[in-house]
C-alpha cells in the first residue's frame, strides 16, 4: 500500500505499531496489514528500530529545512538568461537544466538541476511533451494525422535504427511571482523521457535558429535519422527552411497541424 | 407594460432608424464591410423588413487585402440572405496595384476605401448609407451623429452637425448632399457580442480563438493569410492562439492573444478588456486624429 498520502506524524505512529506487533511475534505481513502500511515499510521500520532502537523509527522530516534551498542570486539568474539565449556547448541541441546547473558550478553557483527546473517554471518556460500515447485510435483531427503522418514516419526511423524528438516554438507567460519579466520567446526539445532542451529569445526565431537547433539534432544522431514532431511554427513561407530540409533528408520533420496541439496536451 | 431590456432598446432604435431612412430616401444602400458589426446590422435590417428581404442591396468596399475567412463568409452570407451583393473595388487602385505593404496604410486606406466608397456611391447613386460604426469605437465616432450629412463631394464637417433630440431625426438632405446612417451609434462592443450571443448571428470565424500564423510588426500581431504577405529575411511566422476583436485588410488589423473560442467566453473577455477594439487597426494609428481627417476626406 503507499504511503505517499500519509502525513509524517500518521506515517511514523503507524511505523512504531509495526513495531510494537513485530515485538510482539506477529509477521511482517500481519503487521502490514494491521497497520496499512507496506510489507517492505514493515520490513524498513522493523531494522531501523533493531539498529538504532526506538529513536531511529520516525522517518525524517520531509524536504529541505527553511534555509537551506539553493539560492539562484541576481548574478546566477542573469547568467542563465545570458545562456539561454545563446546555442547551447557543443553536443547538446539546447540547453538542459543538467547543462545549465553544470554551467552555473564553476562560477561558485552550487545549484541542482532540479533548482533550475524550478527556475524556469516560474517562468512558463518548462512546457510538456505532447501526449501522442492512445491517438492512433482516436476518429479525430488529431487521430488522422498521427495515423498519416506521424506513425509512419516513427516507423521508418526506427526501422532505421534513429531517434525521436518533440519540439515547438512558444512564448511564455510568466507567472506571477515574476510578473515583471519579460515574455521570452521559447524553442524547445523534448529528447528520451521528456528531457526538456531549451533556448529562449527575447524576440521571435529567425530560421537560422531554428536550423541551428535542427543541425545539432542531425549531430548528436551520429548519421541515424531523426524524427521531429514540431509545434507552433509555420514553416511553409520560409523558403531556407525548405531547401535546409531538401539537404538534409536525415531529419524528418512533421510540423503539427494547427489546433491540433490542444488535443494533445495533458 | 413589458419593460424592454437594454438590448431590445438598442434593436428597437436600430430598427425604426432604419425603416426611417427606407421612408425618407430614395435610393438607400447597406455598406457591408464583413464584421460582426455588419453581421448585426445585416440581421436587424431583415427583421426590420421581415418576412421579405430589406429593401435596398448590401455594398462591399472590397480592397482586395481582406481575410480569405472573410470573402467566403461574405459570399455564403449574400446566397442565404437573398440580397443584392454590390462589390466594388477602386479600379484605379488595381490599375496602380496599391497595397498596405509597398504604399503604406495611408494611402491604400484613402484609395481603396475612401475613394472606392465614394466611386460606389456616385456609380450607383445612393443617397443614404448605412454603416456599422459605433459611438465607443473611436474618438471621431462619438461625436458623430446617427444621421451623418456629406457633401455633394462626400465631406463631413463635425462643426456642423444636426441635433438629434428625442430620436427625431431630420432627413432633409441639400441638392447633391447624401447621408452616412449609423443605427449602431449607441451600440458597445459588449452589446454587440451579447446580441450576437442571444440571437444566434453567424459571424466570420476569425472572431474565435484559433491556432494562426502571426508575425511581429511594430508590437501587432498580424496574420499571415496568404504568400502576399511580405516577410522579413529569415522571418519564420508562429502558431499562437489569436482572435480578432475587429476585422479590416489583413496586413493592417491586429489579433489579440487568447483562448477565447466561445462567445460566453469572448463576452467574458470584453466585461475585462480596457482596450478599444480598434487598437489592433494599424489604420487609426497613422497620426493624431487620423479617423476625423479621413472621416473628413470621405471615409467612414
Amino acid at each position: 500500500m503507499s504511503t505517499k498520502h500519509l502525513t509524517p506524524e500518521e506515517l511514523n505512529k503507524r511505523r512504531i505499531g509495526a513495531v510494537r506487533r513485530r515485538l510482539d511475534g506477529q509477521t511482517v505481513a500481519v503487521a502490514a496489514k494491521q497497520t496499512g502500511l507496506s510489507a517492505p515499510t514493515v520490513s524498513a521500520a522493523w531494522k531501523a528500530f533493531r539498529e538504532g532502537g526506538w529513536a531511529a523509527v520516525p522517518v525524517r522530516p520531509r524536504g529541505r529545512k527553511a534555509g537551506q534551498a539553493a539560492r539562484l542570486d541576481g548574478a546566477a539568474q542573469q547568467a542563465l538568461v545570458a545562456w539561454l539565449a545563446e546555442p547551447a556547448p557543443a553536443g547538446e541541441p539546447a540547453w538542459s537544466s543538467a547543462g545549465l546547473a553544470a554551467a552555473l558550478a564553476p562560477q561558485g553557483h552550487e545549484v541542482s538541476s532540479r533548482a533550475i527546473e524550478h527556475w524556469l517554471e516560474a517562468r512558463d518556460l518548462k512546457p510538456a511533451p505532447l501526449v501522442l500515447e492512445g491517438l492512433k485510435r482516436r476518429r479525430s483531427t488529431a487521430g488522422r494525422w498521427f495515423r498519416q503522418r506521424v506513425e509512419p514516419t516513427l516507423e521508418r526511423v526506427s526501422r532505421a535504427g534513429g531517434v525521436v524528438w518533440q519540439g515547438g516554438v512558444r512564448v511564455s507567460t510568466p507567472g506571477e511571482a515574476v510578473a515583471g519579466e519579460p515574455r521570452r520567446y521559447q524553442l524547445y526539445l523534448h529528447g528520451k523521457r521528456g528531457r526538456l532542451y531549451s533556448r529562449c529569445l527575447a524576440a521571435p526565431p529567425k530560421a537560422d535558429d531554428y536550423l541551428a537547433m535542427f543541425e545539432r539534432l542531425l549531430d548528436q544522431a551520429a548519421g541515424k535519422p531523426v524524427a521531429l514532431i514540431f509545434h507552433g511554427a509555420c514553416f511553409d513561407p520560409v523558403p531556407e527552411v525548405g531547401r535546409w530540409l531538401a539537404r538534409n533528408p536525415a531529419l524528418e520533420l512533421v510540423v503539427v497541424p494547427p489546433d491540433t496541439a490542444r488535443s494533445l496536451k495533458a | 407594460m413589458t419593460t424592454l431590456t437594454h438590448l431590445e432598446k438598442l434593436e428597437a432604435e436600430s430598427i425604426q432608424i432604419m425603416r426611417e431612412v427606407v421612408a425618407e430616401t430614395e435610393n438607400p444602400v447597406m455598406l457591408y464591410s464583413v464584421g460582426k458589426d455588419s453581421a448585426v446590422m445585416l440581421h436587424l435590417a431583415r427583421k426590420a423588413f421581415a418576412p421579405g428581404p430589406p429593401p435596398f442591396p448590401l455594398l462591399h468596399v472590397d480592397t482586395r487585402w481582406k481575410f480569405r475567412a472573410m470573402y467566403d463568409f461574405r459570399d455564403q452570407m449574400a446566397k442565404e440572405v437573398g440580397m443584392d451583393l454590390l462589390v466594388h473595388i477602386n479600379p484605379e487602385g488595381i490599375e496602380k496595384d496599391i497595397n498596405p505593404f509597398t504604399h503604406g496604410s495611408a494611402i491604400h486606406t484613402d484609395v481603396m476605401k475612401t475613394e472606392g466608397l465614394k466611386q460606389a456611391l456616385d456609380h450607383y447613386g445612393f443617397d443614404a448609407a448605412f454603416g456599422g460604426a459605433r459611438r465607443d469605437e473611436e474618438k471621431s465616432r462619438a461625436k458623430e451623429r446617427v444621421f451623418s450629412f456629406r457633401t455633394a463631394q462626400h465631406r463631413w464637417d463635425p462643426k456642423n452637425q444636426r441635433p438629434e433630440l428625442w430620436q427625431l431625426y431630420n432627413t432633409r438632405k441639400h441638392k447633391g448632399e447624401s447621408i452616412r446612417v449609423f443605427p449602431l451609434s449607441n451600440w458597445t462592443e459588449l452589446d454587440i457580442w451579447q446580441y450576437i450571443y442571444l440571437q444566434s448571428i453567424p459571424i466570420v470565424p476569425l472572431y474565435y480563438s484559433a491556432e494562426r500564423p502571426v508575425v511581429e510588426r511594430d508590437g501587432a500581431l498580424i496574420m499571415v493569410d496568404d504568400e502576399r504577405m511580405p516577410l522579413e529575411p529569415g522571418e519564420v511566422p508562429m502558431m499562437r492562439n489569436v482572435r480578432f476583436r475587429t476585422l479590416g485588410c489583413y496586413p493592417l488589423t491586429g489579433a489579440i492573444e487568447s483562448d477565447a473560442d466561445t462567445l460566453p467566453d469572448i463576452i467574458q473577455e470584453m466585461l475585462l478588456t480596457k482596450t478599444s477594439e480598434r487598437q489592433g487597426r494599424v489604420i487609426d494609428h497613422d497620426s493624431a486624429a487620423s479617423m476625423e481627417k479621413k472621416k473628413q476626406e470621405g471615409y467612414f
